[in-house]
Protein backbone atom coordinates (compact mmCIF):
# COMPACT_ATOMS: atom_id res chain seq x y z
CA UNK A 1 0.00 0.00 0.00
CA UNK A 2 1.49 3.33 -0.91
CA UNK A 3 0.33 6.90 -0.87
CA UNK A 4 1.56 9.42 -3.34
CA UNK A 5 1.48 13.02 -2.16
CA UNK A 6 1.96 15.67 -4.81
CA UNK A 7 3.31 19.03 -3.76
CA UNK A 8 4.96 21.89 -5.59
CA UNK A 9 7.48 20.15 -7.75
CA UNK A 10 7.99 17.34 -5.30
CA UNK A 11 6.55 13.86 -5.19
CA UNK A 12 7.21 11.59 -2.31
CA UNK A 13 5.94 8.25 -1.40
CA UNK A 14 4.86 6.81 1.94
CA UNK A 15 5.10 3.06 2.10
CA UNK A 16 2.62 1.55 4.52
CA UNK A 17 3.54 -1.69 6.21
CA UNK A 18 0.84 -3.91 7.72
CA UNK A 19 1.46 -4.28 11.45
CA UNK A 20 -1.70 -5.63 13.08
CA UNK A 21 -4.15 -8.20 11.75
CA UNK A 22 -7.88 -7.49 11.63
CA UNK A 23 -8.51 -9.94 14.48
CA UNK A 24 -5.81 -8.32 16.59
CA UNK A 25 -7.30 -4.89 16.09
CA UNK A 26 -10.88 -6.01 16.69
CA UNK A 27 -9.99 -7.82 19.90
CA UNK A 28 -7.78 -4.95 21.06
CA UNK A 29 -10.72 -2.54 20.82
CA UNK A 30 -13.15 -5.03 22.29
CA UNK A 31 -10.81 -5.39 25.27
CA UNK A 32 -10.51 -1.59 25.50
CA UNK A 33 -14.21 -0.87 25.35
CA UNK A 34 -15.07 -3.56 27.88
CA UNK A 35 -12.22 -2.47 30.16
CA UNK A 36 -13.55 1.09 30.30
CA UNK A 37 -17.01 0.32 31.76
CA UNK A 38 -15.39 -2.16 34.14
CA UNK A 39 -12.91 0.46 35.30
CA UNK A 40 -15.51 3.22 35.58
CA UNK A 41 -18.01 1.12 37.53
CA UNK A 42 -15.15 -0.10 39.75
CA UNK A 43 -13.79 3.42 40.22
CA UNK A 44 -17.06 4.44 41.88
CA UNK A 45 -15.96 2.53 44.96
CA UNK A 46 -12.86 4.76 45.14
CA UNK A 47 -14.68 8.06 45.08
CA UNK A 48 -17.08 8.88 47.90
CA UNK A 49 -18.28 11.93 45.97
CA UNK A 50 -19.64 9.49 43.39
CA UNK A 51 -21.29 7.72 46.33
CA UNK A 52 -24.84 8.18 45.07
CA UNK A 53 -23.93 6.07 42.02
CA UNK A 54 -23.02 3.24 44.38
CA UNK A 55 -26.36 3.32 46.18
CA UNK A 56 -29.76 1.77 45.63
CA UNK A 57 -31.03 1.17 42.07
CA UNK A 58 -28.14 3.13 40.51
CA UNK A 59 -25.64 1.00 42.38
CA UNK A 60 -27.41 -2.16 41.26
CA UNK A 61 -27.23 -1.00 37.64
CA UNK A 62 -23.51 -0.34 38.05
CA UNK A 63 -23.03 -3.86 39.37
CA UNK A 64 -24.99 -5.26 36.43
CA UNK A 65 -22.89 -3.28 33.93
CA UNK A 66 -19.76 -4.53 35.69
CA UNK A 67 -20.90 -8.12 35.30
CA UNK A 68 -21.95 -7.89 31.66
CA UNK A 69 -18.72 -6.09 30.74
CA UNK A 70 -16.72 -8.63 32.77
CA UNK A 71 -18.09 -11.53 30.73
CA UNK A 72 -17.18 -9.79 27.46
CA UNK A 73 -13.79 -8.68 28.80
CA UNK A 74 -12.94 -12.21 29.87
CA UNK A 75 -14.35 -13.50 26.60
CA UNK A 76 -11.74 -11.62 24.51
CA UNK A 77 -8.74 -13.84 25.30
CA UNK A 78 -10.94 -16.95 25.13
CA UNK A 79 -12.22 -15.88 21.72
CA UNK A 80 -8.66 -15.26 20.56
CA UNK A 81 -7.62 -18.69 21.81
CA UNK A 82 -10.45 -20.28 19.84
CA UNK A 83 -9.95 -18.24 16.67
CA UNK A 84 -6.16 -18.20 16.44
CA UNK A 85 -4.48 -20.32 19.10
CA UNK A 86 -1.16 -20.22 17.29
CA UNK A 87 -1.09 -16.46 17.21
CA UNK A 88 -1.85 -16.37 20.95
CA UNK A 89 1.15 -18.62 21.52
CA UNK A 90 3.20 -16.39 19.23
CA UNK A 91 2.16 -13.31 21.20
CA UNK A 92 3.01 -14.91 24.50
CA UNK A 93 6.45 -15.75 23.15
CA UNK A 94 6.86 -12.17 21.89
CA UNK A 95 5.67 -10.69 25.21
CA UNK A 96 7.98 -12.87 27.28
CA UNK A 97 11.21 -12.34 25.34
CA UNK A 98 13.30 -9.80 27.20
CA UNK A 99 16.99 -9.15 26.64
CA UNK A 100 19.85 -6.73 26.97
CA UNK A 101 18.24 -4.21 24.64
CA UNK A 102 15.25 -3.94 26.93
CA UNK A 103 17.39 -2.59 29.77
CA UNK A 104 18.95 -0.11 27.35
CA UNK A 105 15.48 0.83 26.12
CA UNK A 106 14.24 1.47 29.66
CA UNK A 107 17.30 3.66 30.31
CA UNK A 108 16.84 5.68 27.16
CA UNK A 109 13.02 5.85 27.20
CA UNK A 110 12.60 8.90 29.48
CA UNK A 111 14.90 11.06 27.35
CA UNK A 112 13.15 9.89 24.20
CA UNK A 113 9.54 10.25 25.29
CA UNK A 114 10.12 13.54 27.09
CA UNK A 115 12.77 15.22 24.96
CA UNK A 116 12.65 13.37 21.69
CA UNK A 117 16.25 12.13 21.93
CA UNK A 118 16.27 9.00 19.81
CA UNK A 119 19.97 8.16 19.40
CA UNK A 120 20.17 5.87 22.44
CA UNK A 121 17.02 3.91 21.64
CA UNK A 122 18.00 0.31 20.80
CA UNK A 123 16.17 -1.45 17.94
CA UNK A 124 12.91 -3.08 18.99
CA UNK A 125 10.84 -5.94 17.63
CA UNK A 126 7.15 -5.60 16.71
CA UNK A 127 6.36 -4.81 20.36
CA UNK A 128 8.80 -2.57 22.19
CA UNK A 129 9.79 -3.08 25.83
CA UNK A 130 7.05 -0.84 27.15
CA UNK A 131 4.40 -2.44 24.97
CA UNK A 132 5.47 -5.90 26.12
CA UNK A 133 5.36 -4.83 29.78
CA UNK A 134 1.91 -3.36 29.21
CA UNK A 135 0.77 -6.55 27.47
CA UNK A 136 2.08 -8.74 30.28
CA UNK A 137 0.40 -6.61 32.93
CA UNK A 138 -2.87 -6.88 30.98
CA UNK A 139 -2.55 -10.66 30.51
CA UNK A 140 -1.78 -11.26 34.18
CA UNK A 141 -4.37 -8.66 35.17
CA UNK A 142 -7.14 -10.22 33.08
CA UNK A 143 -6.36 -13.65 34.52
CA UNK A 144 -6.33 -12.23 38.05
CA UNK A 145 -9.64 -10.43 37.52
CA UNK A 146 -11.21 -13.66 36.29
CA UNK A 147 -9.73 -15.88 38.95
CA UNK A 148 -10.81 -13.55 41.77
CA UNK A 149 -14.00 -12.14 40.22
CA UNK A 150 -15.75 -15.36 39.27
CA UNK A 151 -15.40 -16.98 42.73
CA UNK A 152 -16.59 -13.72 44.35
CA UNK A 153 -19.58 -13.77 42.02
CA UNK A 154 -20.61 -17.42 42.23
CA UNK A 155 -18.84 -18.87 45.25
CA UNK A 156 -19.34 -16.17 47.87
CA UNK A 157 -20.83 -18.44 50.51
CA UNK A 158 -18.93 -21.61 49.67
CA UNK A 159 -15.49 -20.41 50.68
CA UNK A 160 -13.86 -19.38 53.96
CA UNK A 161 -14.28 -15.72 54.92
CA UNK A 162 -10.54 -15.15 54.88
CA UNK A 163 -10.29 -16.38 51.30
CA UNK A 164 -13.14 -14.15 50.16
CA UNK A 165 -11.54 -11.15 51.84
CA UNK A 166 -8.22 -11.96 50.18
CA UNK A 167 -9.95 -12.17 46.78
CA UNK A 168 -11.53 -8.73 47.29
CA UNK A 169 -8.15 -7.21 48.11
CA UNK A 170 -6.35 -8.97 45.23
CA UNK A 171 -9.05 -7.82 42.78
CA UNK A 172 -8.50 -4.28 44.05
CA UNK A 173 -4.72 -4.42 43.75
CA UNK A 174 -5.01 -5.85 40.23
CA UNK A 175 -7.24 -2.91 39.36
CA UNK A 176 -4.79 -0.35 40.74
CA UNK A 177 -1.96 -1.85 38.67
CA UNK A 178 -3.88 -2.32 35.42
CA UNK A 179 -5.62 1.05 35.65
CA UNK A 180 -2.31 2.87 36.18
CA UNK A 181 -0.87 0.92 33.25
CA UNK A 182 -3.90 1.81 31.17
CA UNK A 183 -3.45 5.53 31.87
CA UNK A 184 0.21 5.37 30.84
CA UNK A 185 -0.68 3.32 27.76
CA UNK A 186 -3.40 5.80 26.84
CA UNK A 187 -0.99 8.72 27.12
CA UNK A 188 1.75 7.10 25.05
CA UNK A 189 -0.53 5.61 22.42
CA UNK A 190 -3.09 8.37 21.96
CA UNK A 191 -1.70 11.66 23.26
CA UNK A 192 2.08 11.55 22.84
CA UNK A 193 3.03 13.62 19.76
CA UNK A 194 5.67 11.17 18.48
CA UNK A 195 3.35 8.18 18.71
CA UNK A 196 0.51 9.36 16.55
CA UNK A 197 0.98 6.43 14.21
CA UNK A 198 0.34 3.90 16.95
CA UNK A 199 -3.31 4.92 17.13
CA UNK A 200 -3.53 4.96 13.33
CA UNK A 201 -2.03 1.50 13.14
CA UNK A 202 -4.39 0.07 15.73
CA UNK A 203 -7.27 1.54 13.72
CA UNK A 204 -6.15 0.75 10.15
CA UNK A 205 -3.52 -1.90 10.75
CA UNK A 206 -0.53 -0.27 9.04
CA UNK A 207 2.43 1.93 9.94
CA UNK A 208 4.62 3.97 7.65
CA UNK A 209 7.99 2.64 6.66
CA UNK A 210 9.83 5.43 8.48
CA UNK A 211 7.88 4.79 11.67
CA UNK A 212 8.60 1.06 11.47
CA UNK A 213 12.30 1.74 10.92
CA UNK A 214 12.56 4.17 13.79
CA UNK A 215 10.38 2.43 16.38
CA UNK A 216 10.60 -1.24 15.49
CA UNK A 217 14.01 -1.63 13.87
CA UNK A 218 14.39 -5.27 14.83
CA UNK A 219 11.06 -5.99 13.17
CA UNK A 220 11.73 -3.87 10.07
CA UNK A 221 15.32 -4.92 9.35
CA UNK A 222 15.31 -8.28 11.08
CA UNK A 223 16.93 -8.81 14.43
CA UNK A 224 20.44 -9.56 13.24
CA UNK A 225 20.78 -6.70 10.83
CA UNK A 226 19.23 -4.24 13.26
CA UNK A 227 21.74 -5.25 15.88
CA UNK A 228 24.65 -4.89 13.51
CA UNK A 229 23.48 -1.47 12.40
CA UNK A 230 22.93 -0.28 15.93
CA UNK A 231 26.31 -1.51 17.13
CA UNK A 232 28.08 0.05 14.17
CA UNK A 233 26.29 3.33 14.78
CA UNK A 234 27.18 3.33 18.43
CA UNK A 235 30.79 2.49 17.84
CA UNK A 236 31.00 5.48 15.55
CA UNK A 237 29.41 7.68 18.14
CA UNK A 238 31.64 6.45 20.93
CA UNK A 239 34.69 7.21 18.78
CA UNK A 240 33.34 10.70 18.10
CA UNK A 241 32.77 11.24 21.79
CA UNK A 242 36.31 10.12 22.54
CA UNK A 243 37.64 12.46 19.88
CA UNK A 244 35.81 15.33 21.49
CA UNK A 245 37.26 14.49 24.88
CA UNK A 246 40.77 14.50 23.39
CA UNK B 1 20.12 16.97 25.28
CA UNK B 2 19.64 15.59 28.77
CA UNK B 3 16.74 15.61 31.14
CA UNK B 4 17.47 18.90 32.87
CA UNK B 5 17.14 19.37 36.59
CA UNK B 6 14.31 21.80 36.02
CA UNK B 7 12.35 19.22 34.03
CA UNK B 8 13.00 16.63 36.68
CA UNK B 9 11.78 18.92 39.45
CA UNK B 10 8.75 19.84 37.39
CA UNK B 11 7.87 16.18 36.95
CA UNK B 12 8.39 15.29 40.61
CA UNK B 13 6.30 18.29 41.57
CA UNK B 14 3.53 17.17 39.25
CA UNK B 15 3.64 13.66 40.73
CA UNK B 16 3.50 14.90 44.31
CA UNK B 17 0.73 17.36 43.48
CA UNK B 18 -1.18 14.61 41.75
CA UNK B 19 -1.02 12.36 44.78
CA UNK B 20 -2.13 15.17 47.03
CA UNK B 21 -4.98 16.24 44.75
CA UNK B 22 -6.01 12.62 44.31
CA UNK B 23 -6.09 12.17 48.05
CA UNK B 24 -8.18 15.29 48.64
CA UNK B 25 -10.57 14.63 45.80
CA UNK B 26 -11.22 11.00 46.52
CA UNK B 27 -10.70 10.69 50.25
CA UNK B 28 -12.15 7.33 51.23
CA UNK B 29 -14.47 6.66 54.15
CA UNK B 30 -13.52 7.05 57.76
CA UNK B 31 -11.70 3.92 58.89
CA UNK B 32 -10.31 5.04 62.25
CA UNK B 33 -11.01 2.57 65.07
CA UNK B 34 -14.09 3.66 66.99
CA UNK B 35 -15.13 3.21 70.61
CA UNK B 36 -18.59 3.60 72.18
CA UNK B 37 -19.65 7.11 73.09
CA UNK B 38 -21.06 8.17 76.50
CA UNK B 39 -24.70 8.39 75.40
CA UNK B 40 -24.75 5.12 73.45
CA UNK B 41 -27.60 2.66 73.71
CA UNK B 42 -27.09 -1.06 74.16
CA UNK B 43 -28.62 -4.46 74.80
CA UNK B 44 -27.53 -6.79 77.59
CA UNK B 45 -28.12 -10.52 77.30
CA UNK B 46 -27.80 -12.40 80.58
CA UNK B 47 -27.51 -16.08 79.78
CA UNK B 48 -28.06 -16.98 83.45
CA UNK B 49 -31.60 -15.60 83.30
CA UNK B 50 -32.61 -16.93 79.88
CA UNK B 51 -35.18 -19.73 79.91
CA UNK B 52 -35.02 -20.32 76.15
CA UNK B 53 -38.67 -19.43 75.47
CA UNK B 54 -37.74 -17.83 72.14
CA UNK B 55 -40.15 -14.95 72.67
CA UNK B 56 -37.34 -12.64 71.46
CA UNK B 57 -37.20 -14.54 68.15
CA UNK B 58 -40.94 -14.27 67.66
CA UNK B 59 -40.99 -10.60 68.66
CA UNK B 60 -38.21 -9.84 66.20
CA UNK B 61 -39.99 -11.61 63.34
CA UNK B 62 -43.27 -9.90 64.15
CA UNK B 63 -41.96 -6.35 64.42
CA UNK B 64 -39.63 -6.62 61.43
CA UNK B 65 -42.20 -8.59 59.40
CA UNK B 66 -39.82 -11.47 58.70
CA UNK B 67 -41.44 -14.74 57.60
CA UNK B 68 -40.82 -18.09 59.27
CA UNK B 69 -38.25 -20.16 57.43
CA UNK B 70 -40.26 -22.87 55.71
CA UNK B 71 -37.28 -24.75 54.35
CA UNK B 72 -35.84 -25.58 57.74
CA UNK B 73 -34.15 -28.96 57.46
CA UNK B 74 -35.80 -30.30 60.61
CA UNK B 75 -39.19 -28.83 59.89
CA UNK B 76 -39.15 -26.90 63.14
CA UNK B 77 -40.26 -23.36 62.47
CA UNK B 78 -39.16 -21.85 65.76
CA UNK B 79 -35.62 -23.26 65.67
CA UNK B 80 -33.95 -22.10 62.45
CA UNK B 81 -30.49 -23.44 61.71
CA UNK B 82 -28.80 -20.09 62.08
CA UNK B 83 -29.09 -16.38 61.51
CA UNK B 84 -30.33 -15.50 58.03
CA UNK B 85 -31.88 -12.69 56.05
CA UNK B 86 -35.19 -13.58 57.74
CA UNK B 87 -33.91 -14.56 61.18
CA UNK B 88 -32.18 -11.67 62.90
CA UNK B 89 -32.14 -13.06 66.40
CA UNK B 90 -31.86 -16.68 67.47
CA UNK B 91 -31.73 -18.69 70.70
CA UNK B 92 -29.45 -21.71 70.72
CA UNK B 93 -28.92 -24.32 73.40
CA UNK B 94 -25.32 -24.78 74.52
CA UNK B 95 -24.39 -27.91 76.48
CA UNK B 96 -21.19 -27.54 78.50
CA UNK B 97 -21.62 -30.98 80.09
CA UNK B 98 -24.48 -33.36 80.77
CA UNK B 99 -25.38 -31.33 83.85
CA UNK B 100 -24.69 -27.81 82.66
CA UNK B 101 -26.80 -26.30 79.89
CA UNK B 102 -27.09 -22.68 78.83
CA UNK B 103 -28.94 -20.76 76.21
CA UNK B 104 -27.38 -18.11 74.05
CA UNK B 105 -29.03 -15.37 72.04
CA UNK B 106 -27.35 -14.62 68.70
CA UNK B 107 -28.00 -11.29 67.05
CA UNK B 108 -26.03 -8.35 65.68
CA UNK B 109 -23.37 -7.32 68.19
CA UNK B 110 -23.47 -3.68 67.00
CA UNK B 111 -19.67 -3.32 67.18
CA UNK B 112 -18.34 0.18 67.76
CA UNK B 113 -15.65 -0.63 65.19
CA UNK B 114 -17.94 -2.39 62.73
CA UNK B 115 -16.27 -4.20 59.82
CA UNK B 116 -19.55 -4.23 57.88
CA UNK B 117 -19.68 -0.42 58.00
CA UNK B 118 -16.02 -0.14 56.97
CA UNK B 119 -16.50 -2.26 53.84
CA UNK B 120 -20.02 -1.14 52.84
CA UNK B 121 -19.52 0.73 49.53
CA UNK B 122 -23.01 2.24 49.46
CA UNK B 123 -23.10 3.47 53.07
CA UNK B 124 -26.26 1.46 53.52
CA UNK B 125 -24.78 0.20 56.77
CA UNK B 126 -23.78 3.04 59.06
CA UNK B 127 -23.20 3.86 62.70
CA UNK B 128 -26.20 5.55 64.29
CA UNK B 129 -25.28 8.44 66.57
CA UNK B 130 -26.65 6.33 69.44
CA UNK B 131 -23.98 3.72 68.77
CA UNK B 132 -25.79 0.86 67.09
CA UNK B 133 -25.17 -0.30 63.52
CA UNK B 134 -28.11 0.97 61.50
CA UNK B 135 -29.19 -0.05 58.01
CA UNK B 136 -30.79 1.81 55.11
CA UNK B 137 -32.25 -0.87 52.85
CA UNK B 138 -32.91 1.63 50.03
CA UNK B 139 -29.19 2.30 49.62
CA UNK B 140 -28.06 -1.33 49.69
CA UNK B 141 -26.81 -2.74 46.38
CA UNK B 142 -26.46 -6.32 47.55
CA UNK B 143 -22.71 -6.65 47.07
CA UNK B 144 -22.48 -8.92 50.10
CA UNK B 145 -19.16 -7.57 51.40
CA UNK B 146 -20.74 -7.15 54.87
CA UNK B 147 -21.71 -10.83 54.93
CA UNK B 148 -18.10 -11.87 54.42
CA UNK B 149 -16.33 -9.33 56.61
CA UNK B 150 -18.49 -9.45 59.76
CA UNK B 151 -16.54 -11.39 62.42
CA UNK B 152 -19.85 -12.73 63.78
CA UNK B 153 -21.36 -13.74 60.43
CA UNK B 154 -24.47 -11.65 61.11
CA UNK B 155 -25.54 -9.96 57.84
CA UNK B 156 -27.03 -12.26 55.21
CA UNK B 157 -28.14 -11.63 51.65
CA UNK B 158 -31.80 -12.17 50.89
CA UNK B 159 -32.79 -15.33 49.10
CA UNK B 160 -31.53 -15.40 45.51
CA UNK B 161 -32.93 -17.02 42.41
CA UNK B 162 -30.52 -17.96 39.61
CA UNK B 163 -31.36 -14.74 37.72
CA UNK B 164 -30.68 -12.72 40.82
CA UNK B 165 -27.42 -14.55 41.37
CA UNK B 166 -26.38 -13.63 37.81
CA UNK B 167 -27.49 -10.02 37.99
CA UNK B 168 -26.54 -9.54 41.65
CA UNK B 169 -29.92 -7.99 42.44
CA UNK B 170 -30.46 -8.64 46.12
CA UNK B 171 -30.26 -6.87 49.46
CA UNK B 172 -28.55 -7.59 52.70
CA UNK B 173 -30.46 -7.93 55.96
CA UNK B 174 -29.59 -7.90 59.64
CA UNK B 175 -30.77 -6.76 63.06
CA UNK B 176 -31.18 -2.99 63.06
CA UNK B 177 -31.54 -2.49 66.85
CA UNK B 178 -35.18 -1.78 65.88
CA UNK B 179 -33.94 1.58 64.58
CA UNK B 180 -37.46 2.44 63.42
CA UNK B 181 -38.82 2.01 66.96
CA UNK B 182 -35.99 4.13 68.36
CA UNK B 183 -36.45 6.82 65.73
CA UNK B 184 -40.22 6.94 66.26
CA UNK B 185 -39.75 7.05 70.03
CA UNK B 186 -42.00 3.99 70.50
CA UNK B 187 -39.40 2.17 72.56
CA UNK B 188 -36.31 0.04 72.15
CA UNK B 189 -35.41 -3.25 70.48
CA UNK B 190 -38.57 -5.36 70.48
CA UNK B 191 -36.70 -8.53 71.53
CA UNK B 192 -35.54 -6.86 74.75
CA UNK B 193 -38.94 -5.32 75.40
CA UNK B 194 -40.61 -8.69 74.96
CA UNK B 195 -38.29 -10.83 77.08
CA UNK B 196 -40.47 -12.04 79.98
CA UNK B 197 -37.58 -12.86 82.35
CA UNK B 198 -35.29 -9.87 81.90
CA UNK B 199 -32.57 -11.89 80.17
CA UNK B 200 -32.55 -9.34 77.35
CA UNK B 201 -32.69 -5.73 78.45
CA UNK B 202 -31.88 -2.49 76.66
CA UNK B 203 -30.83 0.95 77.82
CA UNK B 204 -27.79 3.17 78.11
CA UNK B 205 -24.73 1.06 77.37
CA UNK B 206 -22.80 2.57 80.30
CA UNK B 207 -25.60 1.56 82.72
CA UNK B 208 -25.83 -1.93 81.24
CA UNK B 209 -22.08 -2.32 81.65
CA UNK B 210 -22.35 -1.50 85.38
CA UNK B 211 -25.29 -3.90 85.80
CA UNK B 212 -23.46 -6.65 83.91
CA UNK B 213 -20.27 -6.33 85.92
CA UNK B 214 -22.20 -6.48 89.21
CA UNK B 215 -24.13 -9.49 87.93
CA UNK B 216 -20.92 -11.34 86.95
CA UNK B 217 -19.43 -10.69 90.42
CA UNK B 218 -22.69 -11.90 91.94
CA UNK B 219 -22.73 -15.10 89.83
CA UNK B 220 -19.10 -15.82 90.63
CA UNK B 221 -19.94 -15.33 94.32
CA UNK B 222 -22.59 -18.03 93.92
CA UNK B 223 -19.87 -20.44 92.78
CA UNK B 224 -20.41 -20.03 89.03
CA UNK B 225 -16.76 -19.29 88.35
CA UNK B 226 -17.13 -19.56 84.57
CA UNK B 227 -19.39 -16.50 84.44
CA UNK B 228 -17.90 -13.65 82.46
CA UNK B 229 -18.78 -10.51 80.56
CA UNK B 230 -18.34 -10.40 76.80
CA UNK B 231 -18.42 -7.25 74.71
CA UNK B 232 -16.82 -4.52 76.82
CA UNK B 233 -13.81 -4.05 74.54
CA UNK B 234 -14.26 -6.55 71.69
CA UNK B 235 -14.33 -4.92 68.23
CA UNK B 236 -13.92 -1.50 69.81
CA UNK B 237 -16.70 -2.34 72.30
CA UNK B 238 -19.96 -4.10 71.49
CA UNK B 239 -23.36 -2.51 71.96
CA UNK B 240 -24.75 -6.00 72.58
CA UNK B 241 -23.19 -7.13 75.86
CA UNK B 242 -23.40 -10.77 76.95
CA UNK B 243 -22.92 -12.72 80.15
CA UNK B 244 -21.39 -16.06 79.24
CA UNK B 245 -20.48 -19.23 81.06
CA UNK B 246 -17.11 -20.27 79.71
CA UNK B 247 -14.82 -19.20 76.93
CA UNK B 248 -16.30 -17.14 74.07
CA UNK B 249 -15.09 -19.92 71.79
CA UNK B 250 -17.60 -22.32 73.35
CA UNK B 251 -20.32 -20.07 71.97
CA UNK B 252 -18.65 -19.71 68.61
CA UNK B 253 -17.74 -16.13 69.44
CA UNK B 254 -14.33 -14.83 68.38
CA UNK B 255 -11.97 -13.92 71.22
CA UNK B 256 -10.59 -10.87 69.44
CA UNK B 257 -13.14 -9.84 66.81
CA UNK B 258 -11.21 -6.82 65.65
CA UNK B 259 -12.46 -5.31 62.43
CA UNK B 260 -10.60 -7.64 60.00
CA UNK B 261 -7.14 -6.57 58.94
CA UNK B 262 -8.12 -7.11 55.31
CA UNK B 263 -10.93 -4.55 55.62
CA UNK B 264 -8.45 -1.99 56.93
CA UNK B 265 -5.79 -2.92 54.41
CA UNK B 266 -8.34 -2.60 51.64
CA UNK B 267 -10.08 0.63 52.62
CA UNK B 268 -7.23 2.31 54.47
CA UNK B 269 -4.13 1.41 52.47
CA UNK B 270 -4.82 0.09 48.98
CA UNK B 271 -7.55 2.54 48.07
CA UNK B 272 -5.23 5.39 49.02
CA UNK B 273 -2.38 3.85 47.06
CA UNK B 274 -4.69 3.45 44.09
CA UNK B 275 -5.77 7.06 44.20
CA UNK B 276 -2.17 8.22 44.47
CA UNK B 277 -1.22 6.02 41.50
CA UNK B 278 -4.11 7.23 39.30
CA UNK B 279 -3.48 10.85 40.25
CA UNK B 280 0.24 10.56 39.59
CA UNK B 281 -0.35 8.83 36.23
CA UNK B 282 -2.84 11.47 35.06
CA UNK B 283 -0.98 14.59 36.22
CA UNK B 284 2.36 13.00 35.31
CA UNK B 285 1.08 12.47 31.76
CA UNK B 286 -0.12 16.05 31.55
CA UNK B 287 3.25 17.30 32.80
CA UNK B 288 5.12 14.99 30.43
CA UNK B 289 2.97 16.18 27.55
CA UNK B 290 3.90 19.82 28.08
CA UNK B 291 7.60 18.98 28.41
CA UNK B 292 7.43 16.86 25.26
CA UNK B 293 5.57 19.54 23.35
CA UNK B 294 8.21 22.13 24.18
CA UNK B 295 11.22 19.90 23.57
CA UNK B 296 10.12 17.88 20.59
CA UNK B 297 9.85 19.71 17.30
CA UNK B 298 7.60 17.64 15.10
CA UNK B 299 8.80 19.39 11.91
CA UNK B 300 12.25 17.91 12.54
CA UNK B 301 10.86 14.42 12.91
CA UNK B 302 11.01 12.27 9.81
Amino acid sequence: MSVRVKGQGTTFQIRWIPKYTTVERFLHWLHTFTFLPLALTGLILYAPWLGSLAQGPAGMTMRLIHRVAAVLFGGVPILYLILQPRRVALHMREFLSFGRYDLLWLKAAAAYYLLGRHTDMPPQPRFNTGERLNALVMVVGTLTFGLTGLPMWFGRMSMPMELYQALVVIHDVAFIITMTMFLVHFYLAVIHPLMWQSLVSMRFGSVSESYAREHHGAWYYGEKRARQMWEAEHKKQEEQDEDKED
Amino acid sequence: MQLTRRDFLKLSGAGAGASLAGGLLLSPGEVAAATPGPGDLGILYDSSKCVGCRACQMACKRWNKRPAEPDDAQGIYDAPQGLSADTWTLIELKKRSDDEWHFFNYQCMHCADAACVTVCPSRALFKDERGFTAYDREKCIGCGYCTRFCPYGVPHLERQTTTELLSGRTKTAKCTFCQDRIAAGIGGPFCAETCPVGALVWGQRADLLTTAKARVTDLQGQGLSAARLYGETEAGGLHRLSILFGEPGEYGLPLKPASPTTARLWQGVFQWLGQAAFGAAILGSIGAFFVARRKIHMEEVE
